[in-house]
């Protein structure tokens, strides 16, 4: 049987093809929520980063799946397509408010806070309406999802309500009056949807967030988050709002370019940010007063024997790329002059850097995602001992040194 | 599969509390990436390998007294012995180059002008495997002792002897064994300690090359004055570690 193709059944076939990309859920979701709350609603789930917790690599957009190992057992995000049986689909909008700002998931089991929902409960009444309608108006995907692989105790999840009572004070973001409309607005983005206290504070004990330490840096995932408050030693002092731009929109700046967790924030959320909302970000890291209260401790001097092999192996092993004064080239090289990571309390980045390597990100606006050689196998613990330590006291950095032992833990740990 | 790790993204605290936490050591993930992998520094693979790898310990002993020859110890450098080149032409044909896998190995195999170059089906393993064998076999026959055990006036007579084909050996060309054992003693002594030969990078120092260094940018302007610098190999050098003295220039000549 041949099939004749008229102009007609082309056309015909053609809308019907533009027309089944939203699914009939999705159709319905437009007529029961508009187009404009559903882009809203687009928009907050770039800023909540939700793709990269929820999306895993290979997996369908938003089905879930990515695995978060920990030591007692993986916990694994959810399917939040609007699938009826194995995603979100049956959830009220008040239910799935209830996930967002209250850690309580469907069938009112308490969430892991691995899905950041004490930062989420900043967000307004209307932003989870918005992201509640995009959601639902998304492709549905079937996978099935098993929660968590947790071991005993910790599988329990009413535990969770001991934690919430430590650590968890649902609270919406409250707008300072004294500040400026874009002051309040990045405020909102950071501590609310852009979660970024989630890896650049301080842990309290239970791994809350403490509000002491609130974006002075902390070590998550083998790597340092460092201090993003304008305090002009420890944090973001040196970079002009410019820089943070630059940084969060391509991932590279004058002095840095992202690499660890950073860089799924800045490849799923902050490179799609809109100009504004960067800016505003921008203005209110600047604003954040960061003292960590650790008084500063003072730069070895160089005649110090381990700055002194340092200072030989640096030349010999980093100079080629980072230059003799630490300031690496724009865009290719980051500047260990200066630098958050390198000058943090944990040498935790640099010695991650040395010893595994590290490829940085890669975005449309800068495309090349330089990676830095792992040099584990050619420096031995003492050296790398020595070169950290350097590093760490040179071109105005002031950090504790950083013994052998350290890199021998450091090298057990990262080592695959 | 792609996981993230959730150290201080605050999970896991849970039911069992502040107490159990603390024991937690290390949290574990992998993040797999297609095109870089952290810890990929591409060492040499036999780098670190311990012990004989391909040689005999006899094989390894006429070796010995054959580049103990070919470099013998001087006021300019130690022997090719002492330098290491046993323990590199060993690694050496424990690898790749053994079985010359860059190479197009499927024949045919005819003479030809000394301007193909070379055109003998043996490997360079089998080169070794052969020649050491025959070399030793046609000493016992007309020197009645195996070559490592003759003194040194009559082993230079024997490879002078391998070198210009007066000897004639079972199996292989005498020509071809001594040419492989040559050049890779060469290799043994001007390539990077890594690799178990130029130990101390004595070939380096006899020559002033400074060793595996990127460039020279902040010498540029002192162009014509000797760097003197001590000589470093991919893994180091003395100069790395934190007692080293730098060599006191020599006193300069006004
Ligand atoms: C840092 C990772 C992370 C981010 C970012 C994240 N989530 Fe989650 N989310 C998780 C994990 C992990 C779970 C499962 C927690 C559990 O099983 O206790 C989860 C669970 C949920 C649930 C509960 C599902 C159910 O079946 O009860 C919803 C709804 C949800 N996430 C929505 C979102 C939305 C919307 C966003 C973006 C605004 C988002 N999440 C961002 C990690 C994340
Ligand atoms: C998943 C954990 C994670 C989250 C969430 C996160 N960050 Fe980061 N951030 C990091 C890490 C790790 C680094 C260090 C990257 C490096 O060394 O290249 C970093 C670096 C930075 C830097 C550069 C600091 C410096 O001194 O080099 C800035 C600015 C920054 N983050 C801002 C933010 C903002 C704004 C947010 C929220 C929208 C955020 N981060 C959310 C992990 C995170
Ligand atoms: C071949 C070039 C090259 C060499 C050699 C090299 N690096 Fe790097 N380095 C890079 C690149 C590229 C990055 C960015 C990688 C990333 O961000 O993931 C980087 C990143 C770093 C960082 C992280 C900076 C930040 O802002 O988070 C530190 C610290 C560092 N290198 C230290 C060193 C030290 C110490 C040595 C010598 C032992 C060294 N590097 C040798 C290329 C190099």
């Amino acid at each position: 049987m041949t099939h004749a193709f008229s102009p007609i059944s082309v056309a015909a076939g053609f809308a019907a093809l533009i027309l089944s990309v939203p699914t009939a859920s999705a159709q319905q979701t437009y007529e029961r929520f508009g187009f404009a709350q559903t882009e809203r609603g687009r928009y907050i789930a770039i800023l909540g980063d939700c793709a990269a917790c929820h999306t895993a690599p290979g997996g369908a957009p938003l089905a879930g799946g990515l695995r978060f190992e920990t030591p007692v057992g993986a916990i694994i995000s959810s399917n939040i397509t609007p699938d009826r049986e194995n995603g979100i689909g049956k959830m009220t909008l008040k239910e799935f408010d209830a996930a967002m700002r209250e850690g309580i998931g469907q069938g009112g089991k308490r969430l892991y806070p691995a899905m950041p929902y004490p930062a989420f409960s900043n967000m307004t009444d209307e932003d989870i309406a918005d992201l509640y309608a995009w959601i639902m108006a998304q492709q549905p995907a079937p996978a099935q999802i098993n929660s968590n692989e947790l071991k005993f105790p910790f599988d329990i999840r009413t535990g969770m309500i001991a934690w919430n009572m430590i650590n968890f004070k649902p609270d919406a973001f409250k707008p300072d009056p004294a500040q400026s409309a874009e002051w309040n607005r990045g405020g909102y983005i950071v501590e609310g949807p852009g979660h970024c206290g989630a890896c650049h504070s301080g842990k309290t004990i239970t791994m809350g967030d403490k509000s002491s330490e609130h974006l002075t840096g902390a070590i998550i995932e083998n790597w340092v988050a460092p201090n993003i408050t304008g305090d002009a030693e420890a944090g973001l002092g040196a970079w002009e709002e410019q820089d943070i731009i630059a940084y969060l929109k391509t991932g590279a700046n004058r002095f840095d370019i992202a690499s660890g967790g950073m860089m799924d924030v800045i490849r799923h959320s902050s490179r799609m940010w809109t100009d504004g909302d960067l800016k505003a970000v921008a203005v209110y890291l600047k604003s954040q007063p960061g003292r960590s209260g650790k008084p500063l401790a003072a730069a070895l001097p160089e005649t110090d024997m381990r700055m002194q092999a340092g200072a030989r192996i640096y030349k010999d092993r980093c100079s080629a790329c980072h230059f003799d004064n630490g300031e690496g080239y724009p865009g290719l090289f980051p500047s260990l002059a200066g630098a958050g990571s390198v000058n943090a309390e944990e040498p935790t980045s640099v010695l991650h850097v040395v010893l595994a390597g590290s490829r940085a990100v890669a975005t449309p606006a800068a495309p090349t995602g330089p990676a830095m050689p792992s040099l584990g196998w050619a420096l031995s613990d003492n050296d790398i001992a020595n070169v950290v330590t350097y590093v760490r006291n040179a071109f105005g950095n002031t950090a504790a040194p950083v013994s052998t032992e350290q890199v021998a833990t450091a090298r057990a740990a990262l080592q695959p | 599969m792609k996981s993230r790790r959730m150290t201080r993204r605050g999970l896991l605290t849970t039911a069992a509390g502040a107490a159990l936490l603390l024991g937690f050591g290390k949290v574990s993930a992998q993040e797999s990436r297609p095109v870089w992998m952290p810890f990929d520094g591409f060492p040499p693979a036999d780098s670190m390998a311990e012990g004989l790898q391909f040689l005999t310990p006899d094989e390894a002993r006429t070796v010995g007294a054959i580049v103990e020859r070919l470099i013998p110890a001087d006021a300019l450098s130690p022997s090719g012995k002492d330098a290491g080149c046993v323990d590199f032409i060993d690694r050496q044909l424990s690898g790749p180059y053994g079985v010359f896998s860059g190479q197009y190995r499927e024949g045919p195999f005819q003479d030809g002008t000394p301007m193909q170059g070379d055109q003998s089906p043996l490997d360079a393993r089998q080169r070794y495997r052969l020649g050491l064998a025959a070399l030793d076999g046609w000493c016992r026959a007309n020197a009645q002792a195996a070559f490592a055990d003759l003194p040194e006036d009559r082993r230079d007579a024997i490879l002078a002897d391998l070198e210009t084909g007066k000897i004639t050996l079972d199996g292989i060309p005498a020509e071809l064994f001594f040419e492989q054992v040559l050049a890779n003693t060469m290799e043994g002594f001007f390539a990077d300690p890594i690799h178990g030969g130029n130990k101390d990078m004595v070939s380096w120092r006899m020559l002033g090359f400074p060793g595996a260094r990127y460039d020279y940018l902040d010498s540029l302007d002192i162009a014509g004055t000797p760097l003197r610098l001590d000589p470093i190999g991919l893994k180091g050098g003395p100069s790395w570690s934190a007692d080293w003295v730098p060599p006191s220039a020599p006193a300069r000549k006004g």
